[in-house]
């Protein structure tokens, strides 16, 4: 469970350069909030013990206390997490053609869930101009249009704080591996606060190798293309290595040695790749732009995939040994070198209060020796 | 009627020292009145505009001091009899002008009257404009008591015309707003003056030639003649009625001093019952010293007490005046602040003078008035909450400070403030969100913002901000925008507009429609002259926290140039606000979050408008109806929107 200790989110993860802007702390009150994909303190709150800390996915994350809520088990040091099973998918027949940054998997499940009433509302991210704008969704239809990944970091979750402020609840999300985090400290309610119980019903994570810092993603590109006119934003599964930038009829294409010092510091000690700590988590499948990889990890995200492939709103496909080995060892890696990072910054298993994770020992080891570099690398 | 024109025979009225300087200049016959507000020194020009219908005055709040001089130099120029008023901060503002003016030398008797204030009650630095007096090589004369306020008015124009130059006149916080019993004498009965600007004489004619303060390469033409004015002044004022002596022929110690610290002198000096031993060397020529007059004064004693505030101008002059001397009086002992027994810095008192006199005189002293004080202190804590200095319930300084602090914090570059000067250089306490980082002068705000902003090119890139209120819009800071325009420095300076010189008490302004005479006037429209100047301009009212803020923002990030966000709401104090509800406002207890996570007491933690409260009992924030100006504004930063408001019909 979280370690609460006197001293401030500002300090701890603001000032220190780990804040990814993931909006977990935004809403909650007036003193955080989100500017262009910064987030900032207004002013000193003097509470030993608040929401905004506990959420933070950045500052005292028990990965173990998280697992064995979720799952039931202890964190351990498998590449992909805890889960359930591994598919190849994309949306089904259900789901007309749309704008999906890949096979659509993340649309059409959240499509299905809003029209089934499994959830209430989705909290998603669209964009405006280059600036990623989460909102609550209500409408299925309108899930369509908060398709495609805005690869910038997001405040997603201050959209579902105030949801939950208005009195949702039973939400869905998409959300990156950070956000998953701080779902998932939400979902544990350690403030004991009865009013503050677990607000979701549904949360898909994206997997993620790192996000772009928005205020020097949208200066760099400025100086390239009018904003106004992007269409679409991708980066190609491996061997690519790219970024394209798709305007009406034209595109540009980025090497990713260009893009890649847009990368915050603080995605370098985040050891997620995969989400592992949401109901579903979806990636792009390697060598396919068109298809997804999913991983079915909680049994209420079982149940909903499972319904969503019965009714042929998404069709999942045996994932080839090939492809999973792969994943395996890109997520591995990341593990690693997050780990490793954060251990020689002091933020692994570091001061009270400051440091970025708590792991065991054991586990540390384990994932150290599992990460290795000699393979070919994803983005 | 005013009783600042009581015509009646000998009457006695209870005047302010600064209504005394307004009587003294009214029997005098004064025409011209210019100033610009600044606290001791607003009530004169505000008194001359309620008698300037009857007595036939014309009196301006001028832009700033040294526009205030030059109107009145004008006046002067062509015959009559002026007076600029300002306070000591002013005199600065003005002192180029009057560096050219004492040596061009004026015509109709003309006054320069400072208000000085001895710590700093009421200004930014307690600065000392005494010493200016000897820069530009002007007479000074600081009143004693309240009559001597009126009278010496009079004797000041006549100096003034004898010598035919400025006179400077000084006082005093303690003198300008304390009050005492004045005698009137009577008013000149012809108010019909008539003024004309002769310049057909020859170059250095003093009545008929043009007036000017160069003479290229030729300083014994013109400074020559100025320092004969000086010397002049000082043979007047060997025999000033207004110097004088109380004590005994040779006494033990010599007290000399002026202006309020005269009233301290002699109150100790009664007190310890030293009236025997003691003498009391009261001067009000204090530039130039007359030297005759006081070496006498200096021969009767062995040792002399210099009692004045602030810099040792007085113990400085006296002594090089005793060292040239030394032959004639012989050597003496001085005693003041460069001894180090009376302080150098703040105002002083009786107990203070109390405290030295029973020193250097070995009568002891119990100071019976410090348990009063101690006890009063106690029971005031007791009644009073402590309490920072804060803005006004429903001050809109409060509301554009909330915007501004919140965008540079949510901007994220460490941009900050430039202040300047105005009720709003509460910018640097929590009042202000502690958003204020630099403070000097005037318009100096915008002025450093436009220095900042030029340093881009070694790598500064947090955004400047700087605010400005929009009598000092007029008063200075126009060139500094200007500057910055021309150099393209990206600064964005935010003017405070809440319509009118509100720290002083609303004295108008160039922006204001109605004059100090109560006269329509011409309103200076500062959202214009922004435009015209070539500023990328936007205004907003401070009390719309939300659209306040977006807009600031863009300017910040609006890397071009110059940037001026008006922020326009009057003064809560205004005359069109003051005691008028707009909205009842209420706090609902059962939404608000008091103290949970959540809020943690926002309103009354962090926004500090003193119309709101905490009940710690029910932990939740409530309105005192009695403070609160109806404002609203803290309805739109409630977390809970527990704040609600109904407007007032
Ligand atoms: C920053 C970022 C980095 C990624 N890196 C990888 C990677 O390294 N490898 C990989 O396999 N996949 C990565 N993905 C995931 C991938 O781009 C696709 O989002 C995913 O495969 C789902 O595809 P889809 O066609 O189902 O998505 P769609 O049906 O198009 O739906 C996309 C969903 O993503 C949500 N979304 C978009 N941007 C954001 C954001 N910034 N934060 C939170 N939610 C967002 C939208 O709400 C939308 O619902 C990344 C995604 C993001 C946003
Ligand atoms: S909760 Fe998210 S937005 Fe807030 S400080 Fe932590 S990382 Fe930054
Ligand atoms: S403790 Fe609660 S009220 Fe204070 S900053 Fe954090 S979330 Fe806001
Ligand atoms: S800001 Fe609102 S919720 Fe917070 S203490 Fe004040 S009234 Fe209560
Ligand atoms: S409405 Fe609120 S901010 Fe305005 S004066 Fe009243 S208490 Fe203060």
């Amino acid at each position: 469970m979280k370690q609460f200790v006197p001293g401030d989110l500002d300090a701890a993860v603001i000032q220190e350069g780990l804040c990814i802007g993931c909006g977990a702390c935004i809403h909650l009150c007036p003193y955080f909030q989100s500017y262009r994909g910064k987030t900032a303190r207004l002013f000193p709150c003097t509470l030993k013990e608040g929401r905004c800390f506990a959420y933070c996915p950045k500052v005292e994350v028990d990965l173990d206390g998280i697992s064995r809520f979720l799952f039931g088990k202890r964190y351990d040091s498998a590449p992909l997490g805890t889960y359930r099973s591994i598919h190849v998918s994309r949306a089904g027949e259900k789901v007309k053609k749309s704008s999906f940054q890949a096979g659509g998997t993340v649309s059409a499940l959240m499509y299905f869930a809003l029209r089934e009433k499994l959830i209430r509302g989705a909290i998603l991210t669209g964009r405006k101009e280059l600036l990623p704008t989460p909102q609550l969704v209500e409408k299925p239809a309108a899930v369509f249009r908060h398709g495609l990944s805005k690869y910038t970091a997001a405040p997603t979750l201050a959209a579902l704080n105030e949801a939950i402020e208005k009195g949702c609840d039973n939400l869905g999300i998409v959300v990156t591996p950070c956000q998953a985090t701080a779902v998932a400290q939400m979902r544990m309610n350690p403030m004991g606060n009865p009013s503050f119980e677990d607000p979701t019903a549904l949360v898909i994570g994206l997997f993620c190798t790192w996000a772009l810092d928005f205020r020097r993603f949208e200066a760099f590109l400025a100086q390239e293309v009018p904003l106004k006119e992007i269409v679409r934003i991708d980066i190609p599964p491996p061997p690519a290595s790219v970024l394209e930038v798709y305007l009406q009829d034209e595109k540009l294409v980025f090497p990713l040695d260009k893009i890649r010092p847009l990368v915050p510091d603080t995605c370098g000690y985040c050891p997620d790749m995969t989400a592992e700590f949401a109901d579903l988590s979806v990636g792009v499948l390697e060598g396919r732009g068109d298809m997804n990889t999913i991983i079915i990890r909680t049994e209420r995200g079982e149940r909903i995939a499972r319904e969503a492939e019965r009714q042929g709103y998404i069709i999942l496909e045996e994932m080839p040994q090939e492809n999973r080995e792969h994943l395996e060892w890109a997520a591995a890696n990341k593990k690693r070198r997050g780990l490793l990072r954060s251990r020689e910054a002091g933020k692994l298993n570091g001061e009270e209060g400051k440091t970025y994770m708590r792991l065991s020992a054991e586990v540390i080891d384990e994932i150290l020796i599992n990460g290795k570099e000699d393979a070919p690398c994803h983005t | 009627m005013s009783y600042l024109i009581d015509e009646g025979k000998n009457v006695q009225h209870l005047l302010m020292g600064n209504e005394a300087i307004v009587r003294g200049a009214l029997e005098a016959g004064i025409n011209v009145a210019a100033g610009y507000p600044g606290t001791p020194s607003s009530e004169i020009i505000e008194s001359f505009s309620q008698v300037a219908k009857e007595r036939n005055l014309y009196v301006e709040w001028s832009t700033n001091e040294k526009v205030a001089v030059e109107v009145a130099a004008a006046a002067s120029f062509a015959g009559l009899r002026s007076m600029c008023v300002m306070k000591q901060n002013g005199v600065n503002v003005a002192s180029d002008f009057l560096l050219h003016l004492a040596s061009s030398g004026t015509r109709g008797g003309m006054l320069l009257v400072s208000c000085d204030d001895p710590g700093a009650l009421s200004s930014v630095n307690e600065g000392e404009s005494r010493l200016f007096a000897q820069l530009l090589e002007i007479p000074l004369l600081e009143p004693g008591d309240f009559q001597e306020a009126k009278d010496i008015i009079k004797w000041a124009y006549e100096l003034s015309e004898e010598i035919r130059n400025i006179v400077m006149i000084r006082s005093v916080t303690r003198m300008s707003h304390a009050s005492g019993n004045v005698t009137y004498g009577p008013l000149p009965s012809d108010t019909a003056a008539r003024a004309k600007f002769n310049y057909h004489g020859p170059l250095l004619d003093p009545e008929n030639g043009p007036v000017i303060s160069m003479i290229l390469a030729a300083p014994e033409l013109q400074h020559g003649p100025q320092q004969e004015k000086m010397k002049k002044a000082a043979a007047i004022f060997e025999t000033c009625p207004f110097n004088t002596y109380t004590g005994p022929e040779a006494p033990e110690l010599l007290i000399i001093t002026s202006s309020a610290c005269s009233l301290y002198s002699r109150e100790a000096v009664k007190i310890l019952g030293l009236g025997k031993r003691v003498g009391i060397l009261k001067l009000a020529t204090t530039w130039p010293l007359p030297p005759v007059f006081l070496k006498k004064h200096l021969a009767a004693t062995e040792r002399i007490l210099i009692v004045e505030e602030v810099a040792p101008t007085l113990e400085d002059h006296v002594k090089v005046l005793a060292a040239e001397s030394v032959q004639e009086i012989g050597p003496k002992l001085f005693y003041g602040k460069k001894s180090g027994h009376l302080p150098s810095v703040g105002e002083l008192n009786p107990d203070l003078v109390l405290a030295v006199l029973s020193r250097l005189c070995a009568v002891p002293y119990e100071a019976a008035a410090g348990v009063f004080a101690t006890e009063a202190k106690a029971l005031m804590e007791k009644l009073a909450p402590p309490r920072g200095m804060i803005f006004c319930p429903g001050c809109p300084h409060r509301a554009s400070y909330w915007s501004i602090h919140n965008a540079l914090q949510l901007d994220g570059r460490g941009g900050f403030v430039c202040g300047d000067i105005g009720c709003y250089v509460m910018g640097i306490l929590p009042a202000g969100f502690s958003t204020v980082k630099t403070l000097h002068a005037m318009g100096s705000g915008s002025g450093i913002a436009s220095g900042f902003g030029k340093l881009r090119q070694f790598g500064m890139d947090q955004p400047i901000v700087s605010v400005c209120g929009d009598s000092t819009f007029f008063h200075a800071a126009m060139p500094a925008l200007a500057n910055a325009i021309h150099h393209r420095s990206p600064f964005t300076m935010v003017i405070l507009d809440n319509r009118g010189t509100a720290m002083t008490g609303f004295q108008p302004h160039p922006g204001s429609p109605i004059n100090v005479l109560g006269e329509t006037v011409p309103a200076l429209d500062i959202e214009k002259i922004c435009r015209a100047m070539g500023a990328k301009v936007e205004a907003s009212d401070p009390f719309d926290l939300e659209k306040t803020r977006e807009k600031l923002g863009h300017l910040l990030e609006y890397a071009e140039g110059a940037k001026v966000l008006i922020l326009k709401q009057a003064c809560a104090l205004s005359p069109e606000k003051r005691g008028r509800k707009k909205y009842e406002v209420t706090v609902d207890e059962t939404l608000c979050r008091g103290e949970d996570c959540g809020c943690n007491r926002l309103c009354t933690r962090i926004f500090g408008c003193p119309g709101l409260a905490w009940d710690g009992e029910k932990k939740v924030s409530h309105i005192d109806d009695i403070i609160c100006a109806g404002c609203g504004v803290c309805v739109d930063i409630c977390p809970a929107g527990a704040i609600l408001k109904k407007e007032v019909a």
